[in-house]
């Protein structure tokens, strides 16, 4: 019996021995994440998690481990501002908000503790502020949007081929959720997109007033899809649109996550963006106790990012290649998603665009996004990393303005 | 033969109950909401202990969390007030909702506009009484179509909330817009933010006022009188020379009015901003409140930090345990249950029919 017992015990004293060199070795770190919704919308805040866990790997591989706290279904107002104040009270060093509206809240604590890095993805304020510990991120999705309306005019040109549809009746659906740049701008880089490949392609454009609700979301399509619609997108977080597109018997490309496992006869294919990266950049500098970029924004070429798994057995012929194609020629720059020679406002050309305001009115007052013969969208570090790009450009209609 | 056919049970009406019964009554309900919340936690492999443990250190363990504690249950107790002068008169105002989101309509238009010509001091009193002016103008549709043409004020109310609620919505997306498509009103300045008294926007020490208020104007004014002869029997009011439709004017308008200073102290004090979630439920959950304090105001209190503590505590839950914001809002829903069917036996008893049989051959 005494045996067993000090067995047990060296057993246990080496245990701890080993585990404490272990940690030793190991850096550790607490970052918070305030999201809008919860992993159950298998769209937008699902997104992040997924970069949470990808992100956590990567950096233990770098000898960081990383305990998340995170928060769910915070929107905006107070609740928000409670969120990063208890997550600084928990002990992060550094807390990511994800969505827009959280900002403002958000902004109110980082001024409180300086010592605590705080960043607003998708927004605007947190690079121009005076404060030194908060940040913004974004990701150059209007690349994905593209390549994402590339396999859809290839689908579509194919339909024309094939003469199921007249050139005419090449009509995308796009259910987006306010009239807000981002949305904006992710449509306007899809149509490009697929007019690249189906010069006579048409979208017309629902908003449907959230971000995020299933019902409405499927009556915007089934409305689109009413109007001669034969393709659905989405800037949305539901995978309804897709459901619907495929009960009405037409395509579809999604946003956020791959839909293909809702709707496998529909969705040809979605684009993401991949947060791991800078999940990993902005940990790691904080780990190190180094600094990072107050405005940060990557695309295709860094990886960040992603498109889900082509839908091989519905998309058009050829797709595979002409997509490589066209991230190929994104990833080297010989190809801009808005060269200002293939679109046009009110018929004309757009020559000049200023993206950023400084002085608080939302009325954009420096910044000229055009030059060489694109504009530039998300452009870091010379712009920012919120997308701006928020022209009605001819060919796409949007069937209700209020939003 | 008949006996047969009787139910097994049938209630009969509780006469008075010694205060010291009907607390032990709330008091096992009190227990038995806390075992039937531990057994879900148990069913879904928490450790109850554990969980309550979290709830209560969630909400109060810390400076913060006591903060927000307070914070949640400022709006509940000033809304509860608000409508007991209704519920007395037995004038069932379900609209606080819209009156508190009418109110932080009023006060934002003025945070948003002299923001920068005003002193904060006058700039904040202004915003105030905008507050208090929108919410009760708001209040008193309603009372008017109720005295005037005999409305329901129940649906009349209700149905009034959604109508504020899209305004605020047009106001979000249309005029006060700040990024165009953003759907967002940007933040106050903060001249027309509300001060912190020890931490907490200073709208607690306004909603302890206001219980005292309350507590005087329902027990030793004339208006308290008279609201309580109406909600007893409007016609005996009328005997007696009362202007029914006058007081439900008043007293509606009071409430609103209340409502609308709520919503002022939210939109400046917590969230520094108008957004159309400005009453996020407290309209409806301060009805809970009123109840459940049988309208005495310094019950009030106890009952709105009560729910405070749980809907913070059950927010906690998810960050310490994981357990889903669903299963949160189902502990505090046993709560609610237990404690308001309490009142139900303590007004009632149950008799069971073989008792009675017993009686009637006895007797």
């Amino acid at each position: 019996m005494k045996k067993l017992t000090a067995l047990l015990l060296a057993v246990v004293l080496f245990t701890t021995l080993f585990a404490c060199v272990c940690q030793a070795e190991n850096k550790s770190i607490k970052v918070g994440l305030v999201c809008i919704g919860d992993e159950n919308d298998q769209g937008y805040t699902y997104n992040f998690i997924r970069g949470t866990e990808t992100a956590t790997e990567v950096l233990a591989g770098k000898g960081i481990d990383v305990e998340w706290q995170i928060k769910f279904n915070l929107i905006e107002g107070d609740p928000v501002a409670v969120a990063n104040e208890e997550l600084v009270e928990d002990g992060c060093a550094i807390i990511f908000n994800n969505s827009y509206g959280q900002e403002p809240a958000m902004l109110t604590i980082a001024a409180e503790y300086p010592e605590v890095q705080f960043v607003a993805m998708t927004n605007e304020g947190s690079w121009k502020d005076d404060l030194d510990n908060t940040h913004n991120a974004f990701a150059r999705i209007h690349e994905g949007r593209y390549i994402a309306g590339v396999v859809a005019g290839m689908k579509l040109q194919e339909m024309i081929d094939k003469g199921e549809i007249a050139p005419e009746q090449a009509i995308i659906g796009y259910v987006g959720a306010y009239s807000f740049a981002e949305v904006v701008s992710g449509y306007s880089a899809y149509f490009l997109g697929a007019r690249s490949v189906c010069p006579s392609v048409t979208m017309k454009v629902q908003f449907v007033g959230s971000w995020s609700d299933a019902t409405l979301e499927a009556n915007a399509a089934q409305a689109l899809i009413d109007q001669d619609c034969v393709l659905i997108s989405q800037h949305s977080d539901n995978t309804t649109p897709a459901t619907t597109a495929e009960k009405n018997g037409v395509f579809h490309t999604g946003y956020n996550a791959d839909m293909m496992p809702a709707a496998p006869k529909a969705s040809l294919i979605s684009t993401r963006i991949d947060w791991t990266n800078y999940f990993v950049y902005a940990i790691e500098s904080v780990a190190n106790g180094e600094t990072f970029d107050a405005d940060y924004s990557k695309g295709l070429a860094e990886g960040d990012i992603a498109l889900t798994t082509l839908n091989e057995e519905i998309c058009a012929e050829g797709t595979r290649e002409k997509m490589d194609e066209v991230i190929d020629a994104i990833i080297k720059g010989e190809l801009e998603v808005f060269d200002t020679s293939t679109f046009t406002v009110n018929g004309e050309v757009v020559e000049s665009f200023l993206a950023i305001d400084m002085t608080g009115d939302f009325v954009p007052d420096e910044g000229e996004a055009i030059w060489d013969g694109a504009f530039h969208e998300s452009q870091c570090p010379e712009l920012m990393s919120a997308p701006y790009f928020n022209m009605p450009i001819d060919g796409i209609t949007r069937l209700n303005e209020a939003y | 033969m008949r006996s047969h056919r009787e139910p097994l049970f049938h209630l009969a009406k509780q006469g008075d109950v010694s205060g010291r019964r009907a607390w032990a009554i709330r008091l096992a309900s009190f227990v038995l909401a806390i075992f039937i919340g531990g057994l879900i936690f148990l069913f879904l492999g928490h450790n109850p202990f554990r969980a309550y443990g979290e709830i209560i250190t969630g909400s109060l363990g810390r400076k913060t969390a006591l903060r927000q504690t307070i914070k949640i249950a400022v709006p509940l107790l000033g809304t509860a007030l608000a409508i007991a002068p209704c519920f007395k008169m037995r004038f069932w105002n379900i609209g606080a909702e819209g009156q508190i989101t009418a109110g932080a309509i009023g006060a934002t238009f003025f945070a948003l506009n002299y923001a920068n010509r005003l002193p904060s001091p006058l700039l904040l009193t202004i915003m105030g009484l905008s507050g208090v002016l929108c919410g009760a103008l708001w209040a008193l549709i309603p009372a008017i179509f109720k005295a005037r043409w005999g409305t329901n004020e129940t649906l009349f109310t209700l149905m009034m909330n959604y109508i504020v609620i899209g305004m605020v919505k047009y106001l979000q997306g249309g005029p006060w817009e700040g990024k165009p498509g953003s759907q967002i009103i940007p933040n106050f300045n903060n001249a027309a933010v509300l001060p912190k008294v020890l931490g907490v926007h200073c709208g607690w020490i306004m909603v302890l006022i206001l219980t005292l208020f309350i507590f005087i104007y329902m027990n030793y004014s004339k208006h308290g009188y008279e609201i309580s002869v109406i909600g007893e029997s409007p016609k005996t009011a009328r005997y007696a020379g009362m202007d029914v439709g006058r007081v439900t004017r008043r007293t509606m308008m009071l409430s609103g009015g209340m409502c609308g200073l709520v919503g002022y102290m939210v939109a400046s004090g917590a969230n520094m901003t108008l957004y159309h979630n400005v009453a996020d439920g407290v309209g409806f959950t301060a009805i809970t409140v009123a109840w459940l304090s049988q309208l005495n105001p310094f019950a009030m209190i106890a009952i709105s930090l009560l729910l405070a503590i749980l809907d913070k505590g059950a927010g906690t839950l998810q960050t310490a345990m994981q357990v889903p914001t669903s299963i949160s809002d189902i502990i505090t829903g046993i709560f609610l249950f237990c404690m308001l069917a309490c009142e139900f036996f303590i007004n009632y008893r149950i008799l069971f029919s073989g008792g009675r049989k017993k009686e009637a051959k006895e007797g």
